[in-house]
């Protein structure tokens, strides 16, 4: 592992956001690849991260900071990977259902997932059901990732999992399910395909989903 | 000797003696069960004093807890200082659909807080309503039962006016704007929560789910937080005063009764026991039933062994640990209101 590489990691991790720019164009000065700047750098700082988070090291603020800094590093990288050749490792259609507006973990969980090296569609919040599934057959995705705090709004997610049966694309688009009011009983009930706790899971399940 | 609802509830807030704990909502208590019964639904009920008292007393007139409450939502305040409320359906309460003021900790730009004067604030918009259906509440149920009067903490109204999320991060990029902002919102929630007490409110029952510890360490929430909460209540003559912060709040337990609330309502993410044994005895503790699971998603069985569990673990009022899902049904409340009552 390079010098710069190690570099950009902990100016993640540490949430140096005024740095971030600068150390990944070290990087790609270095002649490291788009590629290994994701997934050797931002990706792995981003799983640290999370097990900070975890383990009550870091709290919100500290994650969003982070967050924050490895989109600077992404905005600069993510353009070049296409240019690289390199292959998407999976698209995510992500939103908090429609009836709730409370979206500051979906946007940790896009964070957690953009720094796999995944392409994200983000819909915002309040997203009616069919408009994520739309969506999500648009871009030929491979996972609709829903999120919600409330309880009226479950029913759209159990709404999903029908329109996705009814399609034929259970099983072809997989379902993942998050948010305060949800629970792994309750995505067993509806069919979803996982539950994850918090946005470390997630990116855990999405790997594995993906076979990352 | 027999007490009236009313006389247990307060009796709770003071933490005397009883030979059985009250059972009452303290958080948000309607459900769709009970604007069937009483035919009074949301959204209409959210801006009308009449239909909100009539409907804020059917956990009582319905179900058999005991206390009414006021307001059935944490956007009321927000909507009076300018932000966009969609009002919800029969079965969910109002969404916030923009935040009005611009607080952008990576652009480092931020509008300077231009809030509403206090006596303006409580002369209009809902918050007017919310105290006049308190004051009909007091009125028409305050002999019997304890009247409770829900109202927004500073830090989560801070956060409706600029965005939670940007708030939050503020607290690292630019911790003064933030500290700002709160304190800007706090005079009109002090002359509220007193005008919600003038009109008859036994309890204020302050909501303040942002300072959650999903959003904040506990080392922040004093800072940001807590001390403006004691700002708001702590002055309140004539009404107990109770904190209700959603999530897991073990560490932040002594912080919250640092703000001098006269007690302190908590989620089922806390432990019943391990809270009741943390606070020991130095203010009412109100809870902790699950809302989602038992009381939405299990059995009247399951319900009222989780309402037995709360009593035996010590807990001064029992009481579901956040708002009720309007979609609870009232067997499922039922059950805890005879686990409780006998």
């Amino acid at each position: 592992m390079s010098a710069e590489i190690d570099a950009l990691i902990d100016i993640v991790i540490t949430g140096k956001i005024k740095e971030a720019k600068g150390a990944t164009q070290k990087c790609l000065d270095a002649g490291i690849s788009a590629k290994d700047i994701v997934f050797d750098a931002l990706s792995k700082a981003m799983e640290v991260v999370g097990e900070k988070y975890a383990a009550k090291e870091y709290f919100l603020p500290q994650v969003l900071l982070s967050a924050n800094t490895l989109y600077q590093g992404l905005n600069l990288v993510l353009p070049l990977l296409a240019g690289e050749g390199a292959e998407s490792k999976g698209t995510v259609v992500i939103g908090v259902v429609e009836g709730d507006v409370h979206d500051i973990g979906k946007n940790i969980v896009k964070a957690m997932l953009t720094g796999l090296g995944l392409t994200m569609h983000d819909m915002g919040k309040d997203v009616p059901i069919k408009d994520m599934l739309q969506k999500a057959k648009d871009e030929k995705a491979n996972i609709i990732a829903e999120s919600t705090l409330m309880t009226p709004t479950l029913a759209g997610m159990k709404d999903m999992e029908n329109f996705l049966k009814e399609e034929g694309l259970k099983g072809k688009i997989f379902t993942m399910v998050g948010g305060g009011a949800t629970s792994k009983e309750f995505a067993d009930q509806i069919g979803a395909d996982g539950w994850t706790y918090d946005a470390v899971e997630a990116s855990h399940f999405a790997a594995k989903l993906l076979g990352i | 000797m027999s007490m009236t609802p009313r006389e247990r509830v307060l009796a709770a807030m003071r933490m005397e003696k009883l030979d059985r704990p009250p059972v009452a909502v303290f958080t948000q208590s309607a459900t769709i069960g009970q604007m069937d019964a009483l035919g009074v639904s949301w959204p209409d009920a959210h801006s009308d004093a009449k239909l909100m008292a009539k409907l804020g007393a059917g956990q009582a007139t319905v179900l058999g807890f005991e206390a009414v409450r006021s307001a059935f939502c944490l956007t009321a305040e927000a909507e009076r200082l300018g932000c966009k409320v969609d009002p919800g359906k029969k079965n969910s309460t109002p969404m916030l659909k923009e935040h009005p003021f611009k607080f952008d900790p990576m652009e480092s730009v931020y509008d300077e807080p231009n809030i509403m004067d206090p006596e303006e604030f409580i002369k209009g918009g809902r918050p007017a309503v919310v105290i006049e259906a308190t004051r009909l509440m007091a009125e028409q149920y305050g002999k019997e039962y304890a009247v409770i009067a829900g109202n927004t903490g500073p830090f989560t109204l801070a956060g409706h006016m600029v965005s939670t999320e940007n708030l939050v991060f503020g607290i690292i990029m630019e911790p003064d704007e933030v500290v700002k902002w709160v304190d800007a919102v706090t005079p009109v929630l002090k002359t509220y929560s007193q005008a919600l007490a003038d009109a008859g409110a036994d309890i204020i029952q302050m909501s303040e789910p942002s300072s959650s510890t999903d959003l904040l360490s506990p080392d922040m929430f004093g800072d940001y937080s807590g001390r403006f909460v004691k700002e708001c209540l702590a002055g309140t003559k004539g009404a107990y005063s109770i904190l209700h912060i959603c999530g897991d709040t073990s560490a932040i337990l002594d912080g919250m009764i640092d703000t001098s609330v006269t007690g302190l309502s908590i989620e089922e993410k806390v432990d019943s026991a391990e809270a009741v044994k943390h606070v020991n005895g130095r203010v009412p503790l109100v809870g902790n039933i699950g809302v989602v699971k038992p009381l939405l998603q299990g059995t009247p069985e399951e319900c009222a062994a989780d309402a037995k569990r709360v009593a035996a673990a010590g807990f001064n009022v029992v009481a579901p640990g956040c708002g009720l899902s309007a979609m609870i049904p009232n067997e499922n409340l039922m059950a805890v209101v005879k686990a409780v009552k006998g």
